[in-house]
């Protein structure tokens, strides 16, 4: 995991203080001795991206790492790639979040991003650090990922589970899927039956 | 050079240069039915559609004639249904039905219920479909004619026998582990398992006939010996009325992501000439063993040692058969029907077998394909909101989807093939790399960044192919963290640049397909990674 100094796609930066690991920032702050240029600071360290457009179609291209200093930005030498930002397509739950969604596709990645203000950030974390504090070790919701069909179900509530074992088969694009057991636990519910159909984000089995 | 078919002399009264058909049946979707479709043009013949409520507004039903409801989404009320599908046949006049290939491409009940029907069926006969679609029919008629076979059994094994269990075990013990339980009447990798060892094989044996009882209405099983490392390497056969039976070459479908091919080209790299020759005349001898008419393919394993194993004939046309199409310079489906309508082989089908042995050029077909090649291939349905495909020298895409276009979870999840061509293999690769830099795909995930890393991987390149490719060097989760990275940053850059927020901005990937907080919490879809491990595989097509 080593990586050029100053290299923005490296995430291992060990000075990074936000809790949550996936997540980056990105400030812009003026040039040491030229308030007027503006400088790019991203998890705490000057750098050089430079992003041309989008334009109309959501096209962009990104160049990044080709140096260490906010001058001289776009340079050879740093990875040069095509972008394409997207409207995400509608999740559940809504937006009126304060949160801005796009769809970003990268090499044929598609990759769902959230970007927020930085201090809204700081108070969700902290919410989230706190809701993790009390699932863990607390219940387990399994939910669908694919829709698709309940072929069968292999446990009842009450039932014992380790991790790895099948609780379900579910019938999705032609294809039998056995989902097991995230973790060890009790099964305290089982919220679907054979034959059911399934959408995406219902609510399978909750294991404790 | 080529004579255009149209300058051949007729031989015959129903010969070649006659519109084989007025009006054909296509009973098929997305990418295949279009390409067929495509094919009744060139040939002058009207096309019939069938959709499901799913596709009502897809591209093959656009592109059709006519066009014939048939059901609800699920296959098995659409699709599948022969009765239905022989009854649109009749109401709109068509004189021939082209299934495809999967849903009911190799079911002999559907090609006999056509024929019945008086309708003429573009395949092999049903009773070629019913003996080559039972694998076990095929490995015995195989051995019969002199082609040596992947070790297993001859029968099918007695599952659900208790009685029987040690009897079995032995012959596992024989045939030698890991054995693949396979479905005899096979198709999809459906009904197949992996066996270690022989404690795991009385379960894996009843797990895959159940399977195969679900998906075929047959759930016998079969043994065969897995042959790892192995190169899967198949021949193109076509074969006419009067009993002539060519292979007009060879593709490579080695990279398989659990049985399922990935990656498809012709002619299959570092073959010399004996070897081809020697793995064509035995296709050509199953062929012929099996009175073979129309389109089939012989499926073949190569081991280290550079021998080939039969593994089955395939009697459709193949999903892959586009790579020897540009190599061999024909047109396989146009070639079916005017072998349906009982005309004899063409000369440049002829030319371009007695030319198969020596091939000029190269061509590369990668599959793309609505799945998630960061976790182990996981279907992604869902809405296209952007696809732009690539186009120029050496490059055809076949596919029926249209942007904005909804890909169904009851269907399979290929959603267009690429296809390149060039002088030589490295040629096809750069124009592969090029291609790929040129598709704009959104809304959902696809297999694009696996083909792009094939495309770009050395030892691709160096033509080292194995089935367990793929496995030993795919690392999606690295390869989607390196993107998902640069998408943060560029997404953090334009918002702070738009001044869409104020003060410093937080960019966070999140989880895809991920329906809300609480999965994310048990482990961000880990379990159905989990599941995977375990899950139906799907036989090449």
């Amino acid at each position: 995991m080593s990586a050029a100094p100053g290299d923005p796609l490296d995430p291992g930066d060990p000075g990074l203080a936000a809790t949550d690991p996936a997540a980056i920032r990105v400030t812009v702050t003026a040039a040491a001795g030229r308030p007027e240029v503006p400088a790019l600071v991203i998890d705490g360290r000057a750098t050089d991206v430079t992003v041309t457009g989008p334009d109309e179609r959501g096209r962009a291209v990104v160049t990044a790492g080709g140096g260490s200093g906010g001058e001289g930005a776009g340079e050879p030498g740093g990875e040069r790639r095509a972008v394409l930002f997207l409207d995400p397509s509608p999740r559940p739950g809504g937006s009126a979040d304060g949160i801005i969604r796009r769809e970003v596709v990268v090499g044929g990645w598609r990759v769902e991003v959230e970007i927020e203000g930085n201090r809204r950030a700081a108070l969700r974390e902290r919410a989230t650090r706190a809701r993790e504090a009390v699932a863990h070790g607390g219940p387990t919701e399994v939910r669908a990922i694919i829709p698709g069909r309940v072929l069968s179900v292999s446990v009842v509530a009450g039932d014992d589970v380790v991790a790895g074992q099948q609780i379900l088969a579910i019938e999705a694009m032609k294809m039998q899927n056995e989902l097991r057991a995230p973790r060890d636990g009790r099964i305290t519910r089982v919220a679907v039956a054979a034959d059911q159909t399934i959408e995406v984000g219902d609510l399978l089995v909750v294991i404790e | 050079m080529a004579t255009s078919p149209s300058e051949i002399p007729s031989l015959r009264k129903d010969g070649v240069g006659e519109r084989p058909f007025h009006r054909l049946l296509v009973a098929n979707r997305g990418e295949i039915a279009v390409r067929i479709i495509r094919a009744c043009r060139d040939l002058g013949i009207e096309a019939v559609a069938v959709y499901s409520d799913a596709d009502v507004d897809a591209l093959h039903v656009r592109l059709a004639d006519d066009a014939v409801r048939l059901g609800p989404p699920p296959p098995s009320e659409s699709y599948l249904r022969i009765d239905a599908i022989v009854e649109a046949a009749r109401s709109t006049g068509a004189e021939a039905i082209h299934p495809g290939y999967g849903f009911l491409a190799e079911r002999a009940a559907f090609a006999r219920a056509v024929e019945r029907a008086g309708i003429v069926f573009v395949g092999p006969p049903s009773a070629t479909i019913d003996a080559l679609g039972d694998k076990l029919h095929a490995r015995r008629l195989a051995r019969d004619a002199g082609v040596d076979i992947v070790p297993g059994t001859l029968e099918p094994v007695a599952v659900e026998r208790p009685d029987q269990v040690s009897t079995i075990v032995a012959e596992a013990e024989a045939i030698g582990y890991p054995v693949l339980v396979k479905a005899a009447a096979g198709g999809g990798g459906r009904g197949m398992r992996r066996v270690a060892r022989a404690a795991d094989l009385p379960a894996a044996l009843v797990a895959g006939s159940r399977e195969a009882d679900a998906a075929f209405g047959d759930g016998r099983v079969y043994l065969e010996r897995e042959i790892a490392p192995a190169r899967h390497v198949e021949v193109q056969l076509l074969g006419d009325a009067d009993g002539r039976v060519v292979a007009v070459g060879e593709r490579d479908c080695s990279l398989q992501r659990r049985h399922q091919k990935l990656v498809e080209e012709a002619p299959a790299p570092g073959l010399d000439r004996d070897a081809r020759r020697r793995l064509h005349d035995m296709a050509v001898r199953i062929g012929r063993a099996a009175g073979l008419r129309n389109a089939a393919t012989a499926e073949f394993l190569l081991d280290p040692d550079g021998a080939f194993h039969f593994l089955e004939v395939n009697t459709r046309l193949q999903v892959e058969h586009g790579v020897t199409e540009l190599v061999a310079g024909i047109d396989i489906v146009t070639e079916q029907i005017r072998i349906a309508a009982g005309q004899p082989l063409s000369v440049e089908l002829l030319r371009a077998a007695e030319q198969a042995v020596e091939p000029m050029g190269h061509a590369i077909e990668v599959r793309l394909t609505a799945e998630d090649p960061a976790r182990g291939f996981t279907p992604t349905p869902g809405r296209v909101t952007r696809w732009r495909l690539p186009s120029g020298p050496g490059v055809r895409v076949d596919t029926g989807l249209e942007e904005g276009d909804r890909i169904a979870p009851e269907y399979d999840n290929l959603i267009a093939k690429l296809i390149v061509h060039g002088p030589t293999r490295d040629a096809a690769l750069a124009r592969l790399r090029r291609a790929l830099d040129e598709i704009e795909v959104g809304g959902v995930q696809t297999t694009v960044p696996f083909h792009r890393f094939v495309a770009a991987d050395p030892s691709f390149r160096a033509g080292r192919l194995s089935t367990a490719w793929v496995d030993e060097r795919w690392d999606g989760a690295a390869d989607y963290q390196r993107a998902a990275r640069l998408a943060q940053l560029a997404a953090g850059v334009v918002a702070r640049r738009d001044g869409s927020t104020t003060g410093a901005a937080v960019t966070r990937a999140v989880t895809r397909a991920g329906p809300g907080p609480s999965t994310a919490a048990a482990g961000d879809g880990g379990w159905l990674r989990a599941g995977r491990e375990a899950a139906v595989d799907r036989w090449p097509r």
